[in-house]
C-alpha cells in the first residue's frame, strides 16, 4: 500500500519532467515507450496521470511527434497529427480552427494551463505559440468546462513549454523556405541543483505573395496571401528552495507585424507573465498558487505618419489554486477556485471599454475503485459579473481495464461557454456591408456530450476508437441581416443564440512502431454536423466553414542510428479531408431568395522531410512541403494557402 | 536575520501577486502606442488635410482663394476653406444635360471582387439623379481616391518633394497634361449591394492622372491602397500652375481616404 502511494506522490513530482518513462517498463511492455504511452498528462484530470492510464481520453504530441511533423506553426503540427482538425480562414485570411464541429470558441487553448488573452473572429492568435518553445502538446477531446470553465465545450489544448533540463544547453535553428520565409531560433538553459532558467527567442518572416484563381469561383477566394514578421520571446525561472517547494516565474512579449498594407501593417503585441507556487505537503497533499498576466493588443502602424495607434486589448489578470489531496487506495480529490479580471478595449465596442470579474469554484473526486476501475467526477461553478452570470458544469469520466492492454472509457460531461465582451457590446460599421450589433441578452452556449472510447495495445501495435456526441445549446454567432422597419438601405447584423442542434463523430487511430526504427500512425475521423437553424426556424448564416465529413492523416517513418556521430530519420507525413458542402444564402439583402449548395472541394497534402544527426549536435533537416504540388483550382477560405511544392531547409546546432 | 518559513514564501508572493493586479488592471507598455490626433485638423501654408472617406461626398478646394487668404493672414488654417457638398443618389426623372451619352446618374456595376478583381465588370443598370452640384469657384475636389478639377489639365513629375522643384516655371511647359474625362465606374457611391459585389457609381468627370495619387487595389479583399508620393502639376485654365503631393492618405485611427496633401500655388 506504501508503494501505491508513493507512486502517487512520485506522479505529482514527475509534473514536468520525463521520469516516469520506465515506469512499469515490463518485458511484454517496452514498446510502449515509443507509442508515448508512459508519458505522464495532466490535462484531463488536473492531477499527473500516465497516458495509458488516465481516466479521460486524451491525445499526446511529445516534442519529438512535432519534430517528425517538421510543423513550423501549431496549425501544421495539428492538422498533421489529427484529423478532423481543420484550420480556415476569414475573408482578411483571420485564422479560424474548426476541430470535430467545434469552432476555435468552444476549443480551450491553454499555454501551461493559462489561457491566453485576446482574439480574432473567436480564436486565439496562434502564432503566439511558438514551436521552439513546446515539450509537449496534451489533447482532450469533449467537454470539460467542468474543470476549465467558458470556451471548453468542445475540448482543452493544453501546450506545455519547455524547461531546462541540462546543466548548460544551447540551441541554435534556422530554416528557410519559398516566399522569403525565414526563422531563426535561440534558446539557452541551464540546470543547477535548486535553480532551472531557459530563454528562448523565436524571430521569423515571409512575404506576401499572390495566387492565381480559375475563373467561375462560387464562393469568395483568396488572392494575396499575406506574409508576417514575427518575434517571440519567452523566459522562464525555476526555484527549488528545498524538497516539495517550487517556485517559477515567467514572463513573454511577442510581436506579429501582418502587412496587408505595405504603409500600414497591423501589428499584434502580447505581454505575458506570472508566478506559481508548487508545494508538496508530505507525500499526500499538493497545493499549487498562481498568478497570470496576459495582455493582446492590436495596432495599426502608418507607416507614413509613424504614428502606431491602438485599436483593441484584452487583458487578463489570473489568480489560480489548485489542491489535490491522495488518499491510500490511489483516489484523489481535487478542489480549486479561479478568479479573473478581463479587460477589453476595442474601438468597435460601444463605449470603447468593458470589464468584467469571473470567479470559479470546482471539485473532482478521482476514486480508484480497483486496479480495473477508475471513476472521476467534477463539478464547477462559474460566475460573471457582467450580467450577473452564472453557470454550474458537471462531468463523470469512467475508465474500466479488463485487460492489462485494454482500456475502456466513457464520459458525459457540460460544456458551455459565456457570450464574450465582445459578442454583448459591439456596434460598428463592417466596411460599410453591414452594422455588426452586440447583444446583451445573450445565454450562454451550453453543450451536452458523451464520449466512448477503447484503447488496445499489443507490443508495439497501438488501436484507439473514440466515438462522441454533442447537442449544443444557444450557439452564439451572428444572425441573418436585417434592414430596420421601412427602410431598405443600411443592413444589420445581430449577434444571437440559435436553436438546438446536434453532432457526433468517430475517430479511429492505429499506430505502430517496430525495433528496426520503423513507424506508422493512420487516423481516420467522421465528422457530423447538423445544418444549424436559428430561433425562427431559419437557416442560420455560418459565419465560419462546416467541418469536413472525412478526413485522414497518415505518417511513416524511419528512424535509425548508425553510430553515435550519425543518425537519420526520415518521415512521411499526409493528410487526406473530403469536400464539404455548404448551405449559403443566394442574396443577403434578399433572404426570400433562398439558399444554394456550395461544394468546397477536398484535397490532399503530403510532407516528405528528411533529418541527418550528426556528432550528436548538428542537425540538417531538408523537407519537401506539398510534395505532390497540389494547387487549389479556387483559393476558397477552407482551402490551404499553398502555391505549390515547397522546399524546406534547415539546420540547428546543440551545444 | 529572519527565520525561514513557508508562510513567509506564501506572504511575499501573494503581496507581489497582489501589487501586480492593481498595476496591471488595464494593461502595461501603453506608452509604447500613440495617441490618435484629432479628426479635425488645422494646417497652414503648404498644407491641406480633409477626410474624404465618405462615399456620398465630393470636397472641393478653391487653391486660388487659399494664397489669398494665406498671403493676408499667415497662421491662416487652409484646410478651412473645404466645401462639402453631397453627390445626387435620388433618382429624378428630369432628364440631365446630355453629352456624348453621359448622363448624370448612378451607374450600377457588379465587379468580380472576389475573382479577378475591379478590372472586371459587368454593368447592371442606371437611376438618373440630377448633375453634382459644385461651388461657385473652385479648383480641384476630392472624393475618396478620386480626383476632379475644374477645368485643369494634370501632369505627374518624378519630383517626390515640392522643395525639389526648379524655381523657375519654364519646365512645366515641357510635362505632357491631361484633362479630365467622363467614368462612370471610379467613384462609388452607392453601397447597399455591396456584398454582391454590384456597386452604384457616379457618373462624372475625373482626371485620372491626378486620381492615381492613390489607386485602390482588388484583389486582395478588404482591398488595399497605394500611394504614389509624386508631385502632380495642375494646369489652371487661367494659365497658372499649381504642384500637388498627396503626403498621407489615413488618419491617425487608421481610416483610408483622410488626405493630407502638400502643395504650392502659384508656382
Amino acid at each position: 500500500m506504501k508503494t501505491h502511494r508513493l507512486h502517487i506522490f512520485l506522479l505529482l513530482l514527475g509534473l514536468y519532467t520525463h521520469s516516469f518513462a520506465q515506469y512499469s517498463c515490463t518485458t511484454d511492455t517496452c514498446e510502449w515507450d515509443v507509442l508515448n504511452l508512459d508519458e505522464v498528462v495532466i490535462t484531463g484530470t488536473r492531477v499527473p496521470k500516465l497516458l495509458k492510464d488516465t481516466p479521460v481520453q486524451t491525445t499526446l504530441l511529445t516534442s519529438k511527434d512535432i519534430e517528425r511533423s517538421d510543423a513550423t506553426d501549431i496549425q501544421g503540427l495539428l492538422q498533421s497529427e489529427l484529423p478532423g482538425v481543420e484550420f480556415s480562414y476569414a475573408m482578411n485570411q483571420q485564422v479560424h480552427l474548426n476541430f470535430g464541429g467545434f469552432g476555435g470558441q468552444s476549443i480551450l487553448f491553454l499555454i501551461d494551463g493559462e489561457r491566453m488573452a485576446g482574439e480574432t473572429l473567436d480564436d486565439v492568435d496562434f502564432s503566439r505559440i511558438d514551436m521552439n518553445n513546446i515539450d509537449r502538446i496534451e489533447i482532450v477531446r469533449g467537454a470539460s468546462s467542468a474543470l476549465y470553465g467558458s470556451n471548453a465545450g468542445g475540448g482543452v489544448i493544453n501546450i506545455i513549454t519547455k524547461g531546462a533540463s541540462k546543466k548548460c544547453d544551447l540551441d541554435l535553428d534556422v530554416r528557410f523556405g519559398r516566399h522569403a520565409d525565414r526563422r531563426y531560433m535561440l534558446s539557452v538553459g541551464s540546470n543547477f541543483t535548486h535553480i532551472q532558467n531557459s530563454f528562448s527567442v523565436t524571430a521569423s518572416r515571409m512575404s506576401n505573395y499572390s495566387v492565381h484563381n480559375a475563373p467561375g469561383a462560387e464562393a469568395a477566394v483568396v488572392s494575396t496571401i499575406f506574409g508576417h514578421k514575427t518575434l517571440n520571446v519567452r523566459e522562464k525561472l525555476v526555484w527549488k528552495p528545498f524538497d516539495g517547494l517550487k517556485l517559477s516565474g515567467r514572463g513573454g512579449f511577442y510581436m506579429r507585424e501582418l502587412p496587408r498594407e505595405i504603409e500600414a501593417p497591423d501589428r499584434y503585441r502580447a505581454y505575458n507573465g506570472g508566478v506559481k507556487g508548487e508545494w508538496k505537503i508530505g507525500t499526500e497533499d499538493y497545493l499549487e498558487l498562481s498568478y497570470s498576466f496576459d495582455q493582446y493588443d492590436k495596432s495599426q502602424y502608418n507607416g507614413l505618419s509613424g504614428l502606431d495607434i491602438r485599436n483593441y486589448s484584452n487583458v487578463q489578470n489570473s489568480v489560480r489554486t489548485l489542491y489535490n489531496h491522495s488518499f491510500i487506495n490511489g483516489s484523489i480529490l481535487t478542489a480549486g477556485a479561479d478568479y479573473m479580471h478581463d479587460y477589453l478595449m476595442n474601438t468597435k465596442l460601444a463605449g470603447t471599454k468593458k470589464a468584467q470579474d469571473c470567479a470559479d469554484l470546482f471539485m473532482q473526486v478521482d476514486w480508484m475503485g480497483s486496479n480495473k476501475w477508475e471513476v472521476v467526477g467534477a463539478l464547477r461553478y462559474d460566475y460573471f459579473s457582467d450580467g450577473r452570470m452564472s453557470r454550474v458544469t458537471p462531468k463523470i469520466s469512467a475508465r474500466y481495464k479488463p485487460v492489462v492492454n485494454l482500456n475502456i472509457r466513457a464520459a458525459y460531461g457540460m460544456g458551455f461557454r459565456a457570450p464574450t465582451l465582445k459578442e454583448k457590446y459591439y456596434e460598428f460599421d463592417m466596411a460599410g456591408i453591414w452594422i455588426v450589433r452586440g447583444n446583451p441578452d445573450l445565454k450562454p452556449e451550453t453543450g451536452h456530450n458523451i464520449n466512448f472510447s477503447a484503447d488496445y495495445t499489443v507490443r508495439q501495435y497501438n488501436i484507439t476508437a473514440t466515438a462522441y456526441y454533442n447537442h449544443i445549446k444557444n450557439k452564439i454567432t451572428t444572425g441573418l441581416p436585417y434592414y430596420l422597419p421601412d427602410t431598405t438601405t443600411q443592413l444589420y447584423l445581430n449577434y444571437e443564440n440559435l436553436a438546438d442542434y446536434n453532432s457526433c463523430g468517430v475517430e479511429i487511430t492505429a499506430q505502430a512502431a517496430w525495433r528496426n526504427g520503423i513507424s506508422a500512425k493512420l487516423s481516420y475521423a467522421f465528422t457530423y454536423e447538423k445544418n444549424v437553424r436559428n430561433k425562427e426556424d431559419k437557416e442560420a448564416n455560418n459565419q465560419f466553414m462546416p467541418a469536413r465529413p472525412h478526413s485522414l492523416t497518415a505518417r511513416v517513418g524511419w528512424d535509425k542510428s548508425f553510430s553515435e556521430n550519425y543518425s537519420i530519420t526520415i518521415d512521411l507525413n499526409g493528410r487526406f479531408l473530403s469536400a464539404v458542402f455548404n448551405k449559403e444564402y443566394v442574396d443577403f439583402y434578399d433572404l426570400s431568395k433562398g439558399t444554394v449548395i456550395i461544394k468546397y472541394p477536398g484535397y490532399t497534402l503530403w510532407k516528405l522531410s528528411v533529418s541527418q544527426k550528426i556528432f550528436g549536435k548538428v542537425r540538417l533537416t531538408i523537407a519537401l512541403d506539398n510534395l505532390f504540388n497540389y494547387r487549389p483550382r479556387y483559393y476558397y477560405l477552407n482551402a490551404p494557402l499553398t502555391d505549390g511544392i515547397n522546399l524546406l531547409v534547415g539546420a540547428s546546432v546543440t551545444i | 536575520m529572519k527565520p525561514f518559513t513557508s508562510s513567509t514564501y506564501i506572504f511575499k508572493c501573494l503581496a507581489l501577486l497582489t501589487a501586480a493586479m492593481l498595476s496591471g488592471c488595464e494593461g502595461i507598455f501603453n506608452g509604447v502606442y500613440d495617441e490618435p490626433q484629432s479628426e479635425t485638423r488645422s494646417t497652414t501654408d503648404g498644407h491641406l488635410y480633409i477626410n474624404a472617406s465618405g462615399w456620398l461626398e465630393w470636397h472641393y478646394i478653391d487653391l486660388k482663394a487659399v494664397a489669398e487668404r494665406v498671403s493676408a493672414y499667415p497662421d491662416f488654417d487652409t484646410s478651412s476653406l473645404w466645401q462639402t457638398i453631397e453627390i445626387p443618389t435620388i433618382e429624378t426623372l428630369e432628364e440631365s444635360a446630355e453629352k456624348n451619352n453621359e448622363k448624370a446618374g448612378i451607374y450600377f456595376y457588379w465587379y468580380d471582387v472576389f475573382g479577378n478583381g475591379i478590372s472586371k465588370q459587368e454593368y447592371m443598370g442606371f437611376t438618373p439623379t440630377k448633375s453634382q452640384p459644385e461651388p461657385e469657384y473652385w479648383t480641384f475636389a476630392v472624393h475618396r481616391n478620386n480626383v476632379r478639377t475644374n477645368g485643369c489639365m494634370v501632369a505627374e513629375t518624378d519630383f517626390t518633394s515640392l522643395s525639389q522643384l526648379p524655381e523657375d516655371s519654364d519646365w512645366v511647359s515641357a510635362l505632357v497634361f491631361t484633362p479630365d474625362e467622363w467614368n462612370q465606374t471610379d467613384v462609388w457611391t452607392v453601397q447597399d449591394r455591396m456584398l454582391n459585389g454590384i456597386i452604384g457609381s457616379q457618373g462624372i468627370y475625373i482626371n485620372r492622372v491626378l486620381s492615381g495619387w492613390l489607386k485602390m487595389v482588388i484583389p486582395p479583399m478588404p482591398p488595399v491602397f497605394e500611394i504614389n508620393s509624386h508631385v502632380f502639376i495642375l494646369k489652371l485654365p487661367d494659365g497658372t500652375f499649381a504642384a500637388l503631393q498627396l503626403e498621407d492618405y489615413m488618419n491617425s485611427s487608421g481610416s483610408k481616404c483622410c488626405l493630407s496633401i502638400n502643395y504650392k500655388y502659384p508656382l
